[in-house]
């Protein structure tokens, strides 16, 4: 097994940590902490690929960079979404915000 | 061969503390393993011998994961988890994609064909100078871009968070 495989294996397995995270939790915070894990797994998938396969191509950390930046964009929307339910419900549950439903 | 213990080790970390995040019933040990998870990868980054984005994700995460347990606490009535409060839905649903999701993905890497690997990369003062190359010269568009939509979800995420206040 080449070191490849094994970053490789390492991100396959924390994107479904994550997904089942995602998928399993009520709470506003623990669901973006499911994403959180999912976007860690792409970041060990670019970065072993650009190691590995084309280390003379920086559009590989580039990329880490701007999944580093969605990461950081998704807690800073989702906590003011989470404020601002907050203050209205007094909750960050998600199973009571059914006001999008169609 | 000392690169592949440190990768699974680091690796092997990682997952360990991904696990616990969603084992807890304590909002802040939830927290602090998406830390220690995160630190993790930041370890695997190092490993890879991408040291700029491994430091990087170190000092990122430490962060966003102290911010995000300063939430937990203050959104959640029992952020340490003393009620044993029950907050998973459709867990055998969700743990069926989740196996799904990781055994696929596990699968496409086992059975693809990645290519030859490359077993030198360069040290970490040329990286850093390519890299810098990189975002100025070829991804600049993609680095203002980037630069232009966290002022975009600043302003968003401040604006939805603020108290409407009504006017008589």
């Amino acid at each position: 097994m080449t070191v490849l495989t094994l970053a490789l294996i390492v991100g396959a397995v924390l994107f479904g940590i994550g997904l089942y995270g995602a998928l399993s939790q009520t709470n506003l915070v623990m669901i973006m902490m499911g994403v959180e894990l999912m976007l860690g797994a792409a970041m060990v998938n670019l970065v072993a690929f650009w190691r590995f396969l084309h280390p003379d191509v920086y559009s590989g950390q580039m990329y880490v960079l701007v999944v580093m930046t969605v990461m950081a964009l998704e807690a800073a929307v989702g906590f003011g979404i989470g404020t601002a339910r907050f203050r209205q419900r007094g909750s960050v549950e998600m199973e009571e915000a059914a006001e999008l439903k169609g | 061969m000392i690169q592949a213990i440190f990768v699974g080790l680091w690796g092997g970390v990682a997952i360990w503390f991904g696990i616990s995040v969603f084992r807890t019933s304590s909002m802040v040990r939830s927290a602090l393993s998406l830390l220690a998870s995160m630190a993790a990868i930041g370890g695997m980054f190092l490993a890879l011998e991408a040291e700029f984005l491994g430091v990087l994700q170190l000092m990122m995460m430490a962060t966003e994961m102290s911010i995000m347990a300063i939430f937990m606490v203050m959104f959640m009535m029992d952020p340490g988890g003393l009620g044993q409060m029950e907050m998973t839905h459709q867990k055998r649903a969700a743990g069926v994609a989740g196996l799904a999701g990781g055994a696929v993905a596990v699968a496409a890497v086992l059975l693809a064909d990645w290519g030859p690997i490359v077993a030198e990369a360069d040290g970490p003062d040329m990286q850093t100078r390519a890299l810098g190359i990189e975002l100025m010269e070829r991804s600049m568009l993609i680095f203002e871009t980037a630069g232009v939509t966290i002022l975009v979800a600043m302003i968003a995420a401040t604006a939805v968070a603020i108290t409407r206040q009504r006017t008589p």
